[in-house]
């Protein structure tokens, strides 16, 4: 009987021994693995990209086109809708600017200044930008428009993040 | 701006450029025509926040001010006005109210201060639809908003 008790026991401590050290190995090697594939991880939450509007559709005066992503806010996520402003430039290339204003991040408009029929306007603070999204001197925002990452696939047009000019 | 630290330290760096807030208006009631009740609250709650996305750089999007419907019109108005104080005093000039209950769209004291809008039933709409509703109505707000601010030249 007290023979079997002293295995039990240590078993017992065995057993207890194996799984701290197991959990600590796991803590100490979880954040290692997780180092090396990081990149992986990351290029999968990179932003896919969404097919927004039918290449033919797009003309040389910019026209805002909104699209769905998934986003996380912090452990919330959720689809917003993003707006894009899309034109065709002199050479015919699709340009797709971000309408987030540089300056305080408020949403501009195509031609919305009467004074200023080209240029996007911002209604803060008066921002304006050229049509291909640079910012004016003299109006608040410091830098360009934003400019989505873009893709044409089968007459369609895919834009993925905006990243800066 | 949203209602968090994070923005509240863009808020701080930026106090010129601010000079609004937006406040959606919600009544509540359990019991009897719930159903209703919370759809005065959902849209105009709806419409604010995306009023506050396009014009992030220079509103502050409030916590909801809530009342009991039970509460009377004298009460739920004086918090109002408090708020409407309060935030003056403090460099916030213009507010704005965002209220789908019928109850407010005729009161004197808060006109100047409210934007009432129809309580629309977004439940049984298809996304694309839903998102043209919205998005008709946050326009109007941002007519109204920026109306305001013809007058008010900020940060120049
Ligand atoms: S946020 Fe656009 S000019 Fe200030």
């Amino acid at each position: 009987m007290a023979k079997k008790d002293d295995v039990s026991r240590r078993q017992f401590l065995n057993y207890t021994l194996t799984g701290v050290g197991g959990f600590m190995a796991a803590g100490m090697l979880l954040p290692m693995v997780r180092f090396a594939i990081d990149p992986i991880m990351k290029e999968g939450a990179k932003q896919d990209m969404v097919p927004v509007v039918e290449v033919s559709k797009v003309t040389e005066k910019p026209q805002r086109f909104t699209f769905e992503i998934e986003q996380k806010d912090g452990w919330y996520e959720s689809k917003v809708t993003q707006a894009a402003w899309v034109y065709k430039d002199k050479n015919g290339d699709i340009v797709a600017l971000s309408p987030i204003c540089k300056h305080l991040g408020c949403t501009v408009d195509w031609a919305a200044s009467p004074a200023h029929p080209n240029q996007f306007y911002c209604p803060c603070h008066g921002g304006r930008y050229e049509k291909d999204g640079t910012n004016i001197k003299g109006t608040p925002p410091l830098a360009p428009l934003d400019v989505y990452k873009k893709e044409v696939k089968d007459g369609k047009l895919y834009l993925g993040q905006a990243v800066p000019q | 701006m949203k209602w968090r630290s994070e923005d509240m330290d863009l808020y701080l760096q930026s106090t010129e450029y601010v000079d609004t807030a937006i406040v959606p208006l919600i009544p509540i009631a359990w019991g009897n025509q719930l159903k209703h009740t919370v759809l005065k609250g959902e849209f105009p709650l709806i419409v604010s926040e995306e009023l506050e996305r396009q014009l992030k750089g220079r509103v502050v999007l409030f916590p909801t001010l809530s009342y009991l419907t039970s509460e009377s019109d004298v009460d739920i108005i004086s918090r109002l006005l408090a708020l409407k104080d309060e935030l003056s005093e403090n460099g916030i000039p213009h507010i704005v109210f965002v209220s789908s209950d019928a109850r407010w769209s005729d009161v004197d004291e808060l006109r100047a201060d409210l934007i009432n809008i129809p309580p629309v039933p977004l439940e049984h709409m298809e996304d694309e639809y839903r998102r043209d509703v919205i998005g008709e109505q946050v326009k109007h707000l941002l007519q109204i908003v920026t109306k305001k601010w013809q007058n008010t030249k900020l940060g120049e």
